[in-house]
């Protein structure tokens, strides 16, 4: 049972927090050094051209003035242009473009993260103090703490250069040309019912979701043991054994769905990570997403876009975790109360 | 529960000395935590080794003439010499010394920020409570690392590494607010804080007396896996070319020249020693500060029959 009263209080809640997020995005763009107009003219520009250029974008307004015009652009998301990255076009335009292809990429770094990370959690629970449990947990934690932009190009130096069995970076081989309808790629080259370009796209996928895998992997396996370890305890389970219920049968029946419901929380907090690392994975395996359109606007002044940009990451973050805690509550009713 | 009985007949001696703290011993007697705790010292050593036996200059600049360019790990070059023909080996032991320094003040600056925050909040309540913590959420509405890059744009380039220290403080700082506002209710909630008050105890005295000391458990192990976190995120923002000047021995630099100039061109080696000591000591706090919370929370060690 959905709570409606909850599901109302986070919805409510939700508007304060992205009005904060917007404010904040528009204090440290104001904070920045650069001058927007002095970037847009270019470096030799004349004192005049630059003073035109500034008022034209409204920057001799007061401050009060400038964050009213930039909260109404940003709900009726109009990012403006682009200064530098894509000069002229829309930010928006751009956005749209890149959004897709990190959106792929952290949802598949958490789908393999989960994939792998529960198994290991229960194992490692249900083998507490042993060896397996033991190499599972430092190898979760190891999994932490390498840092993407080394395990990354170790990965590409292996298996794309020494083997040469995986492509070294893009998304795509260079010969084949999908049209964009998602912009998910591997959904785009289903659509275009072409095999092999499918198979060219999830080989390029496969070591930037790996990497990003492994370490949400790591999170959610520590998780998962704690929580299984917390479950083991209760007394349903006693209860469960006590009636005569097989090991197995108790920790699958009883264990499982109890154990699972504290790990959808991490999950939505580990989707930050994602988004994080996600930003250095573009960066090592080349794939323009926003992450690495986040990266070249700041290095670019593109002050546009990397608004755009930082707002875009927060608004997802937040809203997948409105999403994790619906579910929540939709599988434990007490959060309610 | 073997490794428990096995410690603690073994090493009673050492042990019994600190028997006065039972977190010490529950912490000693996990394996994974002194494996931690022994990177970790062994990381500290190396850099006051790295700070007082190397030349900061002498380790940045170039070395064309004296060395060889990019030749592998060789007797003469333990881990090679990289495109400025500098011998990689100093520059990754100097890299303990950029890794532990900028991590600590990171550490410790959010750390004292986040007890303030979250220890006046839960104090003073009502207004100021939902003042600071709405903020606070607000912080933590961002992916860290992303709010950290944007707020790196804010400070001059000629701060170096420290523009990493202030960007990752901020965003640090909601997470020990939030965990130390946690800890300082409950502490609030007991009866000694009445008793103390009723004895005319002002504010201040409260606070940094009774209820910190109290919450100190959960902001040692906020405060260890924070600290790995630091200093990956450090080297991360100087890998996206935020932070650390280029030549600047720091093991983000390294691995940003190593991997862009050095890696595909077969010398693995620039890369390869500074990202192998980064994961190192991001490791050592990190199995640090899960023992830690493991020794913290009695009813994890003994969970399954």
């Amino acid at each position: 049972m959905v709570s409606k009263r909850f599901v109302a209080k986070r919805l409510l809640l939700l508007g304060p927090v992205l009005f904060g997020v917007a404010t904040v995005v528009f204090a440290i763009l104001h904070l920045s050094p650069g001058d927007p107009a002095v970037v847009i003219a270019g470096e030799r520009a004349s004192q005049d051209f630059v003073e035109q250029i500034r008022s034209d974008l409204g920057l001799n307004d007061p401050l009060w003035q400038q964050y009213l015009r930039f909260l109404h652009d940003t709900v009726t998301l109009d990012f403006g242009q682009s200064y530098q990255v894509r000069q002229g076009s829309d930010v928006s335009e751009i956005l749209a473009d890149r959004l897709p292809i990190t959106i792929e990429l952290a949802v598949l770094g958490q789908i393999a993260g989960l994939l792998f990370g529960l198994p290991l959690g229960i194992i490692s629970a249900v083998k507490k103090d042993t060896l397996t449990d033991h190499f599972s947990r430092i190898g979760a934690l190891t999994g932490i703490s390498v840092p993407i932009y080394w395990s990354g190009p170790l990965l590409i130096l292996l298996f794309a250069q020494i083997l040469g069995v995986l492509p070294t970076s893009g998304r795509i081989g260079s010969t084949y040309f999908i049209d964009s309808t998602t912009g998910f790629i591997l959904v785009d080259t289903l659509l275009a019912g072409d095999m092999a370009a499918f198979q060219s796209a999830a080989r390029h996928l496969l070591m930037p979701v790996l990497v990003l895998g492994i370490y949400s992997m790591a999170f959610i396996s520590r998780m998962m043991r704690s929580s299984m370890l917390e479950v083991v305890r209760q007394d349903y389970m006693r209860t469960a054994r006590a009636k005569g219920q097989g090991a197995k049968t108790t920790i699958m029946k009883h264990g499982l769905r109890n154990a699972f419901i504290p790990v959808i929380t991490i999950i939505g907090i580990q989707f930050g990570s994602m988004l994080g690392g996600s930003v250095l994975t573009e960066t090592v395996f080349e794939i323009n997403g926003i992450g690495t359109l986040l990266v070249s606007a700041i290095h670019g002044s593109d002050y546009p876009v990397v608004q755009a940009t930082v707002l875009v990451f927060a608004f997802m973050y937040t809203l997948v975790n409105l999403f994790v805690d619906i579910t929540y509550s939709i599988l434990d009713p007490r959060i309610d109360q | 529960m073997s490794t428990e009985t096995q410690s603690s007949t073994v090493e009673r001696s050492p042990i019994e000395r600190l028997r006065a703290s039972p977190f010490l011993t529950e912490l000693l007697s996990n394996r994974i935590a002194v494996i931690g705790l022994s990177l970790i010292v062994g990381m500290f050593l190396v850099a006051i080794y790295a700070r007082f036996a190397y030349g900061l200059d002498a380790i940045v600049d170039t070395q064309f003439g004296e060395n060889p360019t990019k030749v592998g790990p060789s007797s003469t070059f333990w881990f090679g010499t990289d495109g400025q023909a500098r011998d990689i080996f100093p520059r990754v032991l100097y890299g303990a010394w950029y890794a532990l320094k900028f991590g600590t003040a990171t550490v410790v600056a959010s750390t004292v920020l986040g007890i303030t925050a979250g220890i006046v909040a839960a104090y003073y309540g009502d207004l100021t409570d939902n003042v600071i913590m709405r903020t606070m959420d607000v912080l933590l509405s961002f992916p860290s690392l992303l709010l950290a890059l944007a707020l790196v744009t804010i400070f001059p380039d000629s701060l170096g590494l420290w523009r990493a220290v202030i960007a990752l403080t901020l965003v640090y700082t909601p997470r020990f607010a939030r965990v130390v506002r946690g800890a300082a209710l409950k502490v609030l909630e007991d009866e000694y804080i009445e008793a103390t008050r009723a004895l005319g105890a002002t504010d201040p005295r409260l606070l940094v007396r009774h209820v910190l000391p109290n919450c100190l458990a959960p902001i040692t192990v906020q405060s260890t896996l924070n600290y790995g976190l630091a200093i990956i995120d450090i080297a991360a923002l100087s890998f996206l070319g935020f932070g650390a000047a280029p030549g600047d021995p720091s093991w983000g630099m390294m691995l940003s020249e190593g991997v862009e100039k050095g890696l595909f061109s077969g010398a693995w080696w620039w890369s390869f020693f500074p990202g192998l000591f980064l994961a190192l000591t991001v490791l050592g706090f990190n199995l640090l500060g899960d023992g830690m919370r493991d020794a913290l929370d009695p009813r994890m060690r003994d969970a399954v029959d």
